[in-house]
C-alpha cells in the first residue's frame, strides 16, 4: 500500500495505484479544479500546472475547496 | 491600575490598526460587512474593488441604503465609511480582479479579505495571492449560505498566509439562500481574524 496524506487523513492506494498527477487526484476525489487551491508539502500548486504536477507516496497534501457565496 | 493598564493596551492594538493596510476584494455581503466592520476598529487604511452597482436585491443583507441602489458600489461605500469614520483612508477600484492587477491594486496591503462570490473567483484569489504575491496574508471565506447553525462557522488557519472561514459546504450552489446574519457571522468571522493578525500576527 501507498499513502497520501490528503487534509491530514492517510488515504491509502494499493501499490502501483497512487494517482500520478494532481489532477488525477482531483478527478478521483470527483472535485472541480476550478474551486480548489491544492498545497503539497506547504507549497502552493497553480491550478494550470495540476495536470504536470506529479505526485509522490507519503506526500501531505492539503485541498482548500471553495463553494459559492459572499 | 487595571484601568490604566487596559487603557495602555487599547492604545497599542489602535495604534497597530492605524498603521495596517487592508485590502477588500468583493463589496458584497462579505466585503461591505468587513469594511463597515474594520472602519468602526480604526483601521488605518482599506483599499477596497468591486466593479458593481448597488441593486435593490443586495439590501437583504449588504450594507447599502435605499438611497443607493444604481450607485457605483465603491462609490456608495466610500460614502458610507466616512459616515462612519472619517479618519479611515480609503482607496476605491472601481474594476474586476484578475491575476494580472491584483498584485497591483493591493499593493501594500498587510491582509487581503477575499469577499468574492463565485467559487472560482475565490480560487482565483487566493491562489493568485499566495503565489504572485509575497507579503499579505489572506483572509477566505467559503461556505456561508442558509440561516441556523451558527457554530458551524469557523475560522481555521491554513497556512502561515492563509486563513479560511465558513462551514465548508454550504454554498449557493445548494438552492440555499444568503440571509444576513449568517453572511454577517462569516463577515465579522473574517474582519476578526483580520484584526487579530494585525495586532498580534498569524498563529501557529
Amino acid at each position: 500500500m501507498e499513502t497520501l496524506k490528503i487534509n491530514g487523513v492517510e488515504k491509502q492506494f494499493p501499490s502501483g495505484q497512487l494517482p500520478t498527477t494532481v489532477a488525477e487526484l482531483l478527478q478521483l476525489l470527483n472535485i472541480n479544479t476550478a474551486t480548489v487551491v491544492a498545497e503539497i508539502d506547504g507549497q502552493i500548486i497553480e491550478r494550470e500546472k495540476f495536470a504536470e504536477t506529479q505526485l509522490s507516496k507519503g506526500q501531505n497534501i492539503e485541498l482548500i475547496r471553495f463553494v459559492p457565496g459572499g | 491600575m487595571f484601568f490604566f493598564f487596559d487603557l495602555r493596551k487599547m492604545i497599542s492594538i489602535n495604534n497597530k490598526l492605524r498603521q495596517a493596510v487592508v485590502g477588500i476584494a468583493g463589496l458584497g455581503g462579505l466585503g461591505s460587512a468587513v469594511a463597515v466592520a474594520l472602519a468602526r476598529s480604526n483601521i488605518g487604511k482599506l483599499i477596497i474593488a468591486d466593479f458593481d452597482t448597488v441593486d435593490a436585491g443586495n439590501l437583504n443583507r449588504q450594507q447599502y441604503f435605499v438611497d443607493q441602489v444604481g450607485k457605483v458600489k465603491v462609490d456608495a461605500m466610500i460614502e458610507n465609511l466616512k459616515r462612519i469614520n472619517p479618519d479611515v483612508k480609503v482607496k476605491a477600484h472601481q474594476q474586476k480582479l484578475n491575476p494580472d492587477n491584483i498584485g497591483e491594486i493591493f499593493a501594500g496591503a498587510n491582509v487581503i479579505a477575499e469577499c468574492f462570490d463565485k467559487a472560482e473567483e475565490k480560487q482565483m484569489l487566493v491562489e493568485t495571492v499566495l503565489t504572485r504575491m509575497d507579503k499579505p496574508i489572506i483572509v477566505s471565506v467559503s461556505g456561508l449560505a442558509g440561516y441556523g447553525n451558527s457554530n458551524e462557522i469557523t475560522t481555521r488557519r491554513i497556512s502561515n498566509r492563509l486563513i479560511l472561514v465558513g462551514d465548508g459546504k454550504n454554498g449557493i450552489d445548494s438552492g440555499q439562500p444568503l440571509t444576513a446574519a449568517r453572511v454577517g457571522i462569516a463577515a465579522s468571522h473574517q474582519a476578526n481574524a483580520i484584526v487579530e493578525v494585525i495586532v498580534d500576527g498569524i498563529k501557529g
